[in-house]
């Protein structure tokens, strides 16, 4: 029994790691969907993704032919694509007896348009003496090609047979039941059942309801009845008995069951492994469970149409279903390839019919994989050979060293690529760099004006302090503080009562010609109505001055000086700040606005949770600015000067602008530099809107950077709009180094950048820290933005327009349906479905080192989810991660356009590229 | 000055509608940034325009304006004519429609931005403000019913916008029946009015009430009066498609099933509330009817936990009071209930997606949520019950089953030949079978 028991707990784990993996909306993090999958080759963990998600894992192929027109791929990387695929899936060379090569084989069938077991193909006129030769191949065999399988499941006879459909059966049930269970307080009652478990829930509703509901549902009730006593697991079991379906076949059924509805199961899944995701309360719910219950359905819908149509169902379980391939499309197929790859009719002379079947039937598995998969590398290795071209022709001008009076610290996040180019440019005297935006302060973080616990971090650690921003004035805190929970309890009366019966006709009379005028406001004007409101709420109580509280107090509350100082000491070391202090260091945060948005949360800071940055960088400067901290520090070999001083700072990445905290109590003697740079960032900021403007199709504003910063804070006012702003779309390079590597590089905003300077780092600790915070990070980001770019309606949750909030966990299109995984389409549509190329500048060696220490490292780089390029510093080589080993790289050298300003080239309307030499005077 | 205005009300969105029509089947469609400014300038034109008619109105009130035109149809001895009024309750109706409508534009050119279906979007909204109007200003049956249709039609395919996708259209399919299902009382009541008034003017019926003949028959008009108004509506027994409705964009749900289509239920029972008046038992049964709905969606929608569905169930319980106002005679009332309510809903559907921040953001939802939905009712219950009552609203109560089965029942007749002529079609193509076995 107890082997069995754990049979069963091994099959539920293994469909837990199969299951999509997403978080409810508000706690929204980057994830790659196919997170457990990563221990595969990228390709095989796609096809086998497809088969389960019923989606498509590259983009169409018109899609790539597109940009083969276009010249974004040209045929010499069709041929380095080739040269790449060959080494690792070789084992496919069917036609070389013939007098083909494998490459000219595979380019041939990239470019073909093959279609294998299709009537519609018919052999030319003029064709007649080959198809002749075609038919008598095989006119006379009695063989034919035949592939078949066992399907377990009768949904699909009955949807392919019967044109039933399950899903508008179910749905009503289902889906009600699951939203209502796990609802976190959008609807007005609470479900009675919450504390019940789910498989209680169902049991009662299913019993209630069974004289007033549809046929199958009596049987369902009936089904019920004899297993209510059992655990969900003994449901499982005993329905899978009673429908003879072997243990083996279990788990395709039950992924291809959960795969139907997949949003829900995932986050069935989700909320029972991590039940602290909920937004206020976790409910008693477990997968099994849902499983059972789904089982039940499904087999008394199996049970009710087999009735109705009279047919013995042990029959369509386990059924096999046999496509066949025969002998007219045998010789089709044969026509097909002598034609696409243009052989001479004799070769149809030597060939066997047993060699005959063999062809096809590997061309007819090459061409569904092989060929898209040939096209996607073709098209990435465009992009890497560009950027690497340009990258390392850069790498070759000396960089100019000046003493900086400012120095700003920046997210690694890939939108803050332009924004550190235009500061720079502006004033070649202020020099950024690139860390994890949490500024490695793991911490639970509660604002003023809301005192829920957030983590401030990335979603892998667990926050272990707790840290609180206090008011200075502590009346006017406790003032602050009412009034913000007045304004909370009106909120939630209001959305309640408005929906209700005799409040509802109340709130009606009233807030029916009140709201009028915000709704006019809003979608009239609404960067006038969003500051007035603002205005509104500040006259009425104004927000107190605020301080963060770090220090240590009881339990998990702050940190130690101890701690600070490591903090502050591994950051500084990470991105290489500390030999050299300017007088004024900025922690830039950063975050993002926007209005009527499910999807906020995927704005933010990656690194803070989704959260703005702001909690941490003020926490940062503090400590840093902190005298003990830094006597703390010096002992760790990090001497900080007297004259340093850190500020905080916050960029928000929609509306462009930039805020300080904390700098009223900057020395007199730094004021000057600090209101210099204040003043260029500023100036950046409208640049850097101008710069993101041309992306929007609907800005009017491509004429000034004055008006593109109007625009830009108008979008993210916008109640109607469904993009504040485009995210990490395009991204598609994480650059790993010094400055010096991509400063005064237009990298057109596709790059993460990461701080790290080999030369303080001799034992490689720097490196593992610097890869395992951001890598991951950015392989997640990347592959989030993929998947929900190449299929959005099975990765992605659609387009936003239809989209529907339920039980304030995600959203689903329309009235009722499954929950939806992934991005809106208006957020990934101009998103380049591109791997991740990291480039790392650092020895070898230490690369290797980092990259074998950490599980996910290894996936990434050994399963390819990640091109992996290192420059190394000492020899100034640089070398690429192939098939399964190191290589030198050598790289072809395009000519890279050069401006003398990122405004030059953003005005140039001719220029197309992603990546151009800035040189400045 | 009224006439004038009202003919401009009218006319414009018709000729602004041919005109995208005429564009749209010619293939010159024009670009997205110039239909989104050009219908955003029409709109605010009609807004002022309705916006003086309704002061006139005001003004003028409670006198109204009967305005004749020219004959519509003409067959044979019988004549349609252009009859329209130009009263409070029309002129209301047409400011909200147009305001309304002009917001949801607005809107809708950021939201739609880049969509393909953009420009059909406009063209059905357009369309709907024409057949508001139609329906605002309509004196006689059978002209309220092309507007009627006009907003019926306009609603259906907007349902439909994702006509790609199976469950829209299943939707679609669903709103589609119930609406002709009530529009049969339209044509019923247009029809009976037609009979004893030679015309189907509705401002005429009070007048031949006292005298006529014919008094106790007249009762059925109001009948099918009442019975039309159901659908559009989303009064019991036709409630359940309106929750499944929600399928189009926002914005679309919002005008139609927050403001514009779902009010005009209760406007078409307050058109005939002069007539209605005469029969206290027809006022008791729209009393009836908006009561027992708007208990029944109020505890429907408790359970619901999506945005838009709990919300198309507020709508139908606030419809459902607006019926017993009118029913206690309240008509002024209502129609500022019905205003009111149409702005409050709008906005909330226009908003429903920032539902998630104003919950994260809201100071007191971690600490509990459950303090603020207290409700007094489930005070009265004991757990079990409680649990029955909320499994059947959940599922609504099984209106749907309870509809098929009513429908199933109305239509044994049918079934019954449908059986007969099954086993006959059996008999007669094995017969077939064995004659060509024989050859």
């Amino acid at each position: 029994m107890t082997t069995a028991q754990s049979n069963f707990d091994k099959l539920i784990e293994k469909i837990r790691t199969r299951l999509p993996i997403q978080n409810p909306l508000h706690s929204f993090v980057h994830n790659n969907i196919l997170l457990m999958f990563e221990n595969k080759d990228f390709h095989e963990a796609l096809d086998e993704a497809g088969v389960l998600y019923r989606a498509r894992t590259y983009w169409p192929i018109e899609k790539y032919t597109e940009r083969y027109a276009d010249g974004k791929i040209t045929d010499d990387d069709i041929s380095l694509a080739i040269d790449h695929y060959l080494g690792r899936y070789s084992e496919i060379a069917v036609l070389e007896k013939f007098g083909i090569s494998a490459k000219e084989f595979y380019k041939s069938l990239m470019f073909s348009d093959l279609a294998f077991n299709n009537d519609e193909v018919q052999p030319k006129i003029n064709d007649t003496h080959l198809w002749d030769s075609c038919r008598g191949k095989t006119e006379n065999q009695s063989l034919v090609l035949t592939r078949s399988s066992v399907k377990w499941r009768a949904k699909e006879y009955w949807e392919k047979y019967h044109r039933e459909n399950y899903a508008v059966s179910m749905q009503p049930l289902v889906f009600r039941l699951i939203s209502s269970y796990l609802d976190q307080g959008q609807s007005f009652w609470s479900n009675p059942f919450v504390n019940k478990g789910f498989w209680r829930f169902f049991c009662f509703d299913t019993l209630a309801i069974q004289n007033v509901s549809s046929p199958w549902q009596k049987i369902l009730a009936d089904k019920v009845t004899t297993y209510e006593s059992f655990t969900p697991e003994e449901v499982i079991k005993a329905e899978f008995a009673k429908m003879k379906i072997p243990e083996e076949a279990w788990e395709d059924f039950l992924l291809s069951m959960l795969f139907d509805f997949k949003g829900w199961a995932g986050m069935v899944n989700k909320l029972e492994l991590e039940p602290w995701q909920a937004m206020v309360k976790s409910p008693e719910i477990k997968l099994v469970e849902y499983i059972a219950a789904l089982l039940l359905v499904e087999s008394s819908l199996d049970t009710f149409h087999a009735s109705a149509n009279s047919l013995d169902l042990t029959l369509i379980y386990g059924r096999k279903e046999t496509v066949e391939m025969k002998s007219f499309q045998l010789s089709l197929s044969l026509y097909q390839i002598t034609k696409y790859f243009k052989l001479d009719q004799k070769w149809l002379i030597d060939l066997t019919f047993e060699e005959a079947l063999r062809v096809v039937d590997q061309m007819d598995g090459l061409e569904n994989t092989h060929r898209i998969r040939l096209w996607h590398e073709a098209y990435e290795h465009h992009f890497y050979r560009e950027a690497l071209s340009a990258i390392i022709q850069h790498s070759e001008i000396p960089q100019k060293k000046e003493k900086p009076y400012a120095q700003v610290l920046f997210c690694i996040d890939d939108r803050e690529e332009s924004i550190r180019r235009h500061i720079e440019e502006m004033d070649s005297r202020i020099q950024t760099f690139g860390v994890v935006g949490f500024f490695g302060i793991d911490m639970k973080f509660a604002s003023l004006k809301n005192q829920r616990l957030i983590s401030q971090c990335p979603p892998v650690i667990n926050p272990g302090h707790i840290v609180r921003e206090v008011s200075r004035d502590q009346q006017k805190g406790q003032v602050f503080d009412k009034f913000n929970n007045l304004l909370g309890t009106s909120g939630l009366s209001l959305y309640y009562h408005s929906r209700t019966l005799f409040r509802g006709f109340f709130s009606t009379l009233l807030l029916g010609v009140l709201s009028l005028v915000p709704m006019f406001l809003q979608v009239f004007f609404p960067h006038q109505s969003k500051s007035f409101k603002k205005g509104l709420k500040n006259f009425l109580s104004p927000e107190p001055k605020t301080e963060i509280n770090i220090e240590k107090g009881s339990g998990d509350q702050g940190y130690s000086k101890e701690e600070m100082s490591k903090i502050v000491q591994a950051i500084l070391n990470m991105c290489g700040l500390s030999p050299s202090f300017a007088p004024v260091v900025v922690m830039m945060g950063h975050g993002a606005t926007s209005t009527n948005n499910p999807f906020k949360q995927a704005y933010g800071c990656g690194a803070c949770g989704g959260n703005a940055g702001v909690p941490n960088s003020r926490a940062f400067a503090k400590m840093a600015n902190d005298p003990e901290v830094r006597s703390e520090v010096k002992k760790l070999g990090i001497e900080i000067p007297d004259s340093t001083v850190f500020v905080s700072g916050f960029h928000d990445t929609t509306i462009d602008e930039v805020n300080f905290f904390d700098h009223e109590n900057l020395p007199d003697s730094h004021r000057e530099s600090f209101e210099l740079l204040r003043k260029n960032i500023n100036k950046a900021c409208k640049l850097n809107a101008f710069e993101r403007c041309q992306r929007f199709s609907s800005s009017k504003a491509k004429s000034s950077p004055e008006e593109a910063l109007k625009h830009v804070r108008e979008r993210a006012e916008d109640l109607a709009q469904p993009r504040p702003e485009y995210g990490h779309c395009t991204t598609a390079l994480s650059v790993l180094g010094r400055r010096d590597m991509t400063k005064s590089l237009f990298l057109n905003r596709r790059s993460f950048l990461i701080s790290y300077d080999w030369e303080i780092d001799p034992e490689g600790i720097i490196l593992f820290q610097a890869v395992i915070g951001a890598i991951p990070v950015c392989v997640n980001i990347n592959m989030d933005y993929y998947f929900s770019c190449v299929d959005n309606d099975n990765f992605g949750c659609g387009s936003k327009l239809p989209l529907n909030l339920t039980s304030l966990i995600g959203v689903m299109t329309g009235s009722q349906g499954d929950l939806r995984i992934g991005l809106a389409r208006q957020m990934v549509e101009i998103h380049e479905p591109i791997r991740n190329m990291t480039i790392i500048e650092a020895p070898l060696e230490r690369v290797k080192k980092t990259f074998d220490s950490h599980p996910r490292l290894r996936n990434i780089l050994y399963n390819h989810w990640s091109r992996l390029v290192v420059r190394d510093p000492q020899t100034l080589q640089w070398f690429i991660y192939g098939q399964n080993t190191w290589v030198p790289f050598e790289a072809d050298r395009y000519t890279v356009k050069h401006f003398h300003s990122s405004m030059d080239l953003i005005n140039d309307t001719h220029t197309q590229e992603d990546f151009a030499e800035i040189d400045h005077d | 000055m009224i006439e004038n205005l009202f003919i401009a009300a009218i006319i414009s969105p018709f000729i602004w509608s041919m005109l995208l029509g005429i564009s749209f089947l010619t293939h010159l469609k024009p670009s997205e940034r110039f239909l989104s400014s050009s219908v955003n300038y029409f709109s605010l034109y009609m807004s002022v325009i309705t916006l003086m008619l309704f002061v006139l109105v005001w003004h003028l009130s409670p006198s109204s304006t009967l305005l004749d035109y020219k004959d519509w149809i003409v067959v044979g001895e019988y004549q349609f004519k252009l009859r329209f009024i130009v009263d409070l309750l029309g002129a209301t109706y047409a400011l909200m429609s147009a305001t309304l409508i002009s917001t949801i534009f607005r809107f809708s050119s950021n939201y739609l931005h880049k969509e393909e279906g953009y420009f059909r979007f406009v063209f059905l909204l357009s369309i709907l403000l024409f057949g508001l109007m139609v329906v605002s200003f309509a004196r006689s049956l059978d002209l309220l019913f092309v507007g009627w249709e006009l907003v019926g039609t306009t609603s259906v395919l907007l349902i439909s916008y994702f006509y790609f996708q199976v469950q829209p259209v299943r939707h679609a399919v669903k709103a589609i029946i119930s609406y002709r299902l009530c529009d049969m009382g339209i044509l019923a009541a247009s029809a009976w009015t037609h009979h004893y008034l030679h015309s189907t003017d509705f401002t005429e019926l009070p007048k031949i009430l006292g005298h006529s003949h014919s008094g106790n028959a007249l009762i059925f008009i109001g009948l099918f009066v009442i019975w039309a108004s159901l659908a559009k509506g989303g009064q019991l027994p036709m409630s359940s498609w309106l929750p499944t409705a929600m399928e189009g964009p926002t914005p679309s749900s919002a005008i139609f099933y927050g403001a514009l289509s779902v009010h005009l239920g209760p406007f078409l029972i307050m058109r005939f509330y002069d007539y209605l008046e005469h029969f206290p038992a027809l006022l008791w049964l729209v009393g009836a009817i908006g009561f027992v709905t708007a208990i029944y969606a109020s505890l429907v929608g408790r359970t619901r936990s999506d945005a838009k569905t709990m919300l198309a169930y507020a709508t139908i319980s606030q419809v459902g009071l607006i019926y017993v106002e009118i029913a206690h005679g309240l008509t002024n009332f209502a129609l500022f209930h019905i205003f009111t309510h149409a702005s409050l809903r709008t906005f909330q559907f226009l908003r429903s997606a920032s539902l998630i921040s104003d919950f994260t953001d809201n100071p007191l939802v971690q600490q509990n949520v459950s303090i603020n939905k207290r409700l007094s009712l489930e005070k009265f219950f004991s757990s079990n019950t409680k649990k029955k009552i909320f499994v059947h609203a959940l599922h609504g109560f099984h209106l749907d089953f309870f509809t098929m089965k009513f429908l199933q029942f109305i239509c044994w007749p049918i079934q019954i030949y449908m059986k007969m002529e099954d086993s006959w079609m059996e008999w007669d193509s094995q017969f077939v079978r064995k004659i060509f076995r024989k050859r």
